[in-house]
């Protein structure tokens, strides 16, 4: 082994056991941390160590660019020509008529969240987070109440107005079929292979693949972030007063805890979702299913780093002078406690996308929402029919985004691990 | 330690009875609740049948009375204490003394036969499919970590922790879609059968392959049973290497710089010997905890294999009760699997203190 490079001072200070990991990336860190500024939070520290390692920089690319064409979906692949002009002259834009609230909605989220997570330094997370909440909230609401597409959509009119001139030109989205079109113009009785039309073929029924799948992209990513969010919520709620109170809270909690780790999750969640009514409503409702039957590890997790904390000096503390229990909470144990509850909530994702990949692929998700599981789910038909590319696109897509949170996981269960990096220090 | 299982195994029936009620109150609270399914039916009846058919789920399910009775008179049915019940002349239940009783897991409101009677079908084929998936599982779990954390940080460590998890992440509905496609239909490869246990006509076969009287080759039962078992088998198997993998890994890398194995190698024994007769024997510790531990989370996984595959185990039993809102069926799969559940992380708790002397539950 080489020598270890010459480790800046404020660095050794930061954290004795960090100091043999600093190589390569996380020296360049130590040298930046070095810096007369700010000193980053815990979380930062940990965001960008974990970032560094290759794993969680490829899956956070992959994350990044399903997001990128959740937000676009609509400028990506749809029906409507952008602009077009008519045989009678005049100009119009259907795919702004078309958009639906979602579309107007989420690129407006996005750009908030950017902003407010690299602008305005000065303000304090929770400040931010009020901000998005409530900002985000009314601009959701708003675009409900403003946007309103119409609600018979005839996707061939376009179509066949080019062909037959009505249309004099018009300028399409890189993919020209919405993710429901059903392409009604041209039926056909098999799926259609890819090819330079269909960028990933067609599905059974005859809508664009690649479109359906740009647009799942939002569910995909919507169950991931919600179930686990309502997931670590309880976990966290219930384990931190496990902790803190111990004696009879945490008999009970426990007993609890071990209810719901004892019936398997798919079961209740089967449940859950064959006995209730499918509607628009079902996604949310999976999501709430899938994060009440799942926060059991987060509470497991908290209760035992907070019944290590609860005896700290700086916990007493915050007895001893006096501060509200919210405060000691909250302010004081959660963000100590909180490392490995982001590890399992990394996994957590990768296992909700999961869970809802396979209640569409059984035919208990959406109905026409589209969705990756619900696509595999058309790859063997009946007869025994097997389409490929039905099978290949979807799956890969899944895969790839369960892999990303799960590369994520592991990089940041590495990253925040005391023992390994003593054992790279060993 | 007895008072300790005794304390356990007492303890496990309020969680139990947790379980039930938590499967319980979802069906109850549902819309329809057990009998939602004659209310899309209804339209196509006449007002009599209807009428008749709500009198049934009344005196089966006491749908008539308050939800809390109901979940008291299903526990009533299984518990061994309690009143008994007899079927009347018109095939509905009937109260008799109290007293001891055989507990009763009802009857299949679908399938018309005995919950129990299914779940005896049903249990030892899914015991089979995770019986030859568990020691697959650990055979190279055990070596890929052993070998993972002898050359840390070397090539087969990287690749193989980056391998195992990817194996991870593959969905199982992907899996399975793309092995029948590819290995199972007449487009591509038709190497192995789509689904099901056995070929039609199995139960006629010679147990082991052999030619017939006829001197033609005959494949046999066992031979055709595992021709059907390979495609779940590795639907089953390919997703559990990684967690355990890196639990060993981590453990062998724990005992690896402990004082004794130092001594070991200073004493001048083989590399070998230092790994697998001092370092691995110790390593093998923490693995026992989730040996048991690991059976629950399979059992997860072989319901949707097993839907994938249309194998009829416990797995397809419960997906097929839920659909059919065969309330008896679901409550008994939540009660069985729940008992196997418990029963698994009371062994594995039990089985750490048999193999590890400094660990006393008393």
């Amino acid at each position: 082994m080489t020598d270890p490079p010459p480790i800046p001072e404020q660095a050794i200070t930061e954290g004795a056991g960090e100091a043999g990991a600093l190589v390569g990336a996380e020296e360049r860190l130590a040298l930046r941390e070095a810096q007369p500024r700010r000193p980053r939070s815990y979380l930062a520290r940990v965001t960008v160590r974990t970032m560094g390692r290759w794993g969680a920089a490829m899956g956070g690319l992959w994350l990044g660019f399903i997001a990128l064409l959740a937000i676009f979906a609509p400028l990506i692949a749809s029906s409507f020509p952008l602009v077009m002009k008519s045989a009678d002259g005049t100009v119009s834009s259907p795919w702004i008529a078309f958009l639906k609230p979602m579309d107007v909605a989420l690129p407006l989220l996005a750009a908030m969240a950017l902003l407010l997570l690299f602008g305005f330094r000065g303000w304090a997370t929770a400040r931010k987070w009020l901000v998005f909440l409530v900002v985000g909230g009314s601009v959701v609401g708003a675009s409900y109440l403003v946007v309103s597409p119409p609600a018979l959509a005839t996707y061939d009119t376009y179509r066949g107005g080019l062909k037959s001139g009505e249309i004099e030109w018009a300028v399409h989205t890189p993919i020209r079929f919405s993710p429901s079109d059903r392409l009604r113009d041209q039926p056909k009785a098999e799926p259609v292979a890819p090819s330079g039309t269909h960028w990933l073929g067609t599905t059974r029924n005859n809508a664009d693949l690649a479109s359906r799948m740009i647009h799942a992209c939002r569910i995909a990513l919507a169950v991931g972030f919600i179930a686990t969010g309502i997931a670590v919520v309880i976990g966290v709620a219930v384990g931190g007063l496990m902790g803190y109170f111990s004696r009879t809270v945490d008999l009970l909690g426990m007993r609890l805890v071990e209810i719901f780790e004892a019936i398997p999750q798919l079961y209740l969640l089967l449940t859950f979702v064959a006995f209730f009514p499918r509607n628009q409503y079902t996604l949310y409702f999976i999501m709430v299913i899938i994060g009440l039957v799942s926060w059991t590890g987060y509470a497991r997790f908290t209760r035992a780093e907070f019944l290590k904390l609860r005896e700290q000096d700086f916990v007493v503390a915050t007895k001893a002078l006096g501060l509200p229990l919210r405060s000691t909470l909250f302010k004081h144990m959660l963000p100590n406690g909180v490392a490995p509850v982001l590890v399992t909530a990394s996994f957590g994702i990768a296992s909700a996308i999961l869970a809802e990949a396979f209640l569409s692929f059984i035919g208990l998700g959406l109905a026409d929402e589209p969705s990756w599981g619900q696509l595999l789910s058309q790859a063997v038909g009946g007869g025994g029919t097997f389409v490929w590319w039905i099978a290949i696109f979807p799956g890969l897509a899944i895969f790839l985004t369960v892999f990303a949170y799960n590369l994520i996981g592991e990089s940041l269960r590495d990253a925040i691990d005391p023992h390994t990096q003593k054992a790279s220090q060993a | 330690m007895l008072t300790y299982i005794i304390r356990r195994l007492l303890l496990m029936v309020p969680t139990m009875l947790g379980i039930t009620a938590v499967v319980f109150f979802v069906m109850a609270f549902s819309p329809g609740g057990v009998a939602g399914n004659i209310i899309s039916a209804e339209g196509d009846m006449d007002s009599g049948q209807a009428a008749v058919l709500r009198a049934y789920y009344d005196a089966r399910y006491g749908l008539d009375q308050p939800k809390v009775v109901q979940y008291g008179r299903w526990l009533n049915q299984i518990s061994p204490i309690g009143w008994g019940s007899a079927l009347n002349d018109q095939g509905l239940p009937e109260t008799t003394g109290f007293g001891f009783k055989w507990p009763d897991l009802g009857e299949s409101f679908s399938k018309g036969r005995p919950v129990l009677d299914l779940y005896a079908e049903a249990l030892p084929v899914t015991l089979l499919l995770n019986g030859i998936t568990v020691p697959i599982v650990w055979v190279v779990a055990i070596f890929s970590g052993v070998y993972a954390a002898r050359f840390r940080g070397k090539w087969f460590d990287v690749t193989s922790g980056t391998a195992l998890l990817a194996l991870w992440s593959i969905p199982v509905i992907w899996a399975g879609v793309l092995l029948i496609g590819f290995l199972a239909n007449e487009q591509w490869l038709r190497w192995f059968p789509t689904g099901g246990l056995s070929s039609t006509g199995a139960t006629e076969m010679a147990f082991l392959p052999g030619f017939s009287l006829a001197g033609v080759w005959e494949r046999g039962w066992l031979l055709d049973r595992l021709w059907h078992l390979v495609l779940p088998v590795i639907c089953l198997v390919y997703g559990s290497f990684a967690v355990l993998s890196k639990l060993m890994r981590a453990s062998v890398l724990e005992t690896i710089s402990a004082e004794y194995v130092r001594t070991a190698r200073a004493k001048g024994l083989p590399g070998g010997r230092v790994l697998w007769g001092h370092a691995f024997r110790n390593a093998l510790l923490p693995l026992i905890t989730v040996a048991a531990g690991i059976i629950p989370s399979l059992l997860g996984g072989s319901l949707i294999v097993e839907k994938i595959f249309s194998i009829d185990g416990m797995g397809k039993l419960t997906l097929d009760a839920i659909f059919a809102r065969d309330r008896d069926l679901v409550l008994a799969g939540a009660l069985i699997s729940g008992i196997i559940t418990l029963v698994c992380i009371l062994i594995a708790d039990l089985c750490y203190a048999l193999a590890d002397p400094r660990v006393s539950y008393d």
